[in-house]
């Protein structure tokens, strides 16, 4: 049995339950033990652009914490992968720098060592428990659904700092659906920016990236699409309709979470992974089951 | 401790802002030595044609020094943050790093912080999360909250007190 700390972040625990609901279903069919643990904060990425030693300090701090249990991290959310890996990066190459978060730290009797590593739900699936696995796991085999991925930016980006898929041409979210018999289909705009970034400060903005993506997904006849990441897909669940408005166009793309569909080709109820909560017409999938 | 203190519209950061002067500085001598305007970066750039961001601009411009009038500028504040320019500048620029620079050195010179920056820095000081935790409704209409949903309480700072002292060192933090 694989053991790691989940560390939640912020949007999905307080408003992107669907995705908190279907990884701590998904996970342990596969013999993977999620730990909850106290006193995890921000991970600071979304204020980047604010002060990035706010960011370095608080991702530290959350690693630190993990690794006070001997865990490592697994984090759902891409853009907290991308910040806690970034600062075990810099830290664990730049004794000054170390030395400086870690005076931060001491407050909270907490200090960062880099013992603890970090994993994303598509990694911990593709590359430790093996498509090999999900397939023998399959029950309930879905239609042919036509799908459009988006893996979210920060997912592939930069490969610098290290990135659980490749930058250009990522297959994994592909290849775990090919697993559970859907049909993903490659198309131009697929790493396209969901924008959601620009939410706080130029919402507008924002809402025209996610409706220009997903229009175009919905003139190539796509039945459903999936994504990872909480920030996008609240972008193009929750906020589809306004993001239509944007671009004029009346939006109508069921979107779900990977590990939504992956739970329900697992055999996993409806009720427990969420799908009462995207707010997309999900219902014309005809998804079945209870 | 407020927010003042860390976006420091109230005192000088003085320390913070020498220290990403000295990054912008050093930066803009490697760039000199780096950059040659092949505006890879701005072909991709997922801002650039909604908003009009062009990274090759900008780097152009530090090149000259122009730093002030950056700070001072709406379009640091238009970037994504894709990476895009990141993962495919050819001589290892990243304009999306620069931007972020800028935009620290906008906040700690006193500028005012665009959006709902403030209130996201806000919620984070003072519960250590971007937002409340949201009851949140369903397609049927019918409201939900983690507990509804059987999920086990939010992880949070346990000792708020002391998360705020910590973050507070971060910004008055003299060397």
């Amino acid at each position: 049995m694989k053991k790691y700390a989940l560390y939640p972040g912020c949007v999905m625990p307080t408003e992107q339950y669907a995705l908190e609901m279907s990884v701590r279903e998904v996970l342990p069919l596969f013999d993977v033990k999620l730990v909850d643990l106290k006193g995890f904060s921000c991970c600071g990425e979304p204020l980047k652009s604010v002060n990035q030693m706010l960011t370095l300090t608080l991702s530290a701090r959350n690693l630190a914490i993990a690794e006070k249990e001997g865990l490592d991290v697994l984090a759902p959310c891409p853009m907290c992968h991308l910040a806690l890996s970034n600062c075990k990066r810099i830290l664990d190459k730049d004794p000054k720098m170390n030395e400086r978060i870690n005076k931060f730290l001491e407050d909270e009797g907490l200090k960062y060592t880099g013992t603890a590593n970090i994993i994303h739900t598509i990694e911990l699936l593709h590359n430790v428990i093996g498509i090999e696995k999900i397939k023998e796991k399959v029950k309930k085999p879905l239609k042919e659904f036509k799908v459009a991925t988006h893996y979210g930016c920060h997912l592939f980006r930069p490969s610098e700092v290290g990135r659980p898929v490749d930058s250009e041409n990522p297959q994994e979210i592909e290849n775990i659906l090919k697993a559970i018999g859907v049909k993903p289909i490659e198309y131009p705009e697929k790493l396209d920016c969901c924008g959601g970034l620009l939410t706080a400060n130029l919402p507008e903005s924002a809402l025209t990236k996610t409706g220009q993506k997903l229009q175009r997904v919905q003139e190539q006849g796509f039945d459903v699409f999936i994504d990872v990441c909480p920030w996008c897909h609240r972008q193009y669940d929750a906020k589809q309709i306004k993001a239509g408005e944007t671009v004029a166009a009346k939006l109508e793309i069921p979107v779900l979470y990977l590990t939504q569909l992956l739970g329900l080709s697992l055999g996993i109820s409806k009720d427990k992974l969420g799908l009462d909560l995207n707010l997309s017409p999900i219902d014309k999938l005809n998804l079945g089951g209870k | 401790m407020s927010i003042t203190d860390l976006t420091s519209m109230g005192e000088p950061q003085t320390e913070f802002r020498k220290e990403i002067n000295e990054r912008l500085c050093k930066l803009q001598d490697e760039i000199s030595d780096y950059c040659f305007q092949c505006a890879k970066c701005t072909s991709g750039c997922e801002a650039h044609k909604l908003l009009e961001l062009e990274p090759h601009k900008i780097i152009a411009l530090l090149k000259r020094g122009l730093i002030d009038e950056m700070v001072n500028s709406d379009i640091i504040w238009t970037c994504m943050s894709c990476f895009k320019c990141h993962e495919r500048c050819p001589q290892k620029v990243a304009p999306v790093e620069v931007l972020f620079l800028l935009k620290n050195l906008a906040v700690a010179s006193g500028k005012q912080i665009p959006g709902n920056y403030t209130a996201m820095l806000q919620s984070v000081l003072s519960m250590g999360l971007l937002q409340e935790v949201k009851s949140i409704t369903t397609r049927e209409n019918k409201t939900k909250t983690r507990s509804n949903l059987g999920l086990p309480d939010i992880s949070k700072p346990t000792d708020p007190t002391k998360f705020q002292t910590m973050l507070s060192k971060i910004a008055i933090e003299k060397i």
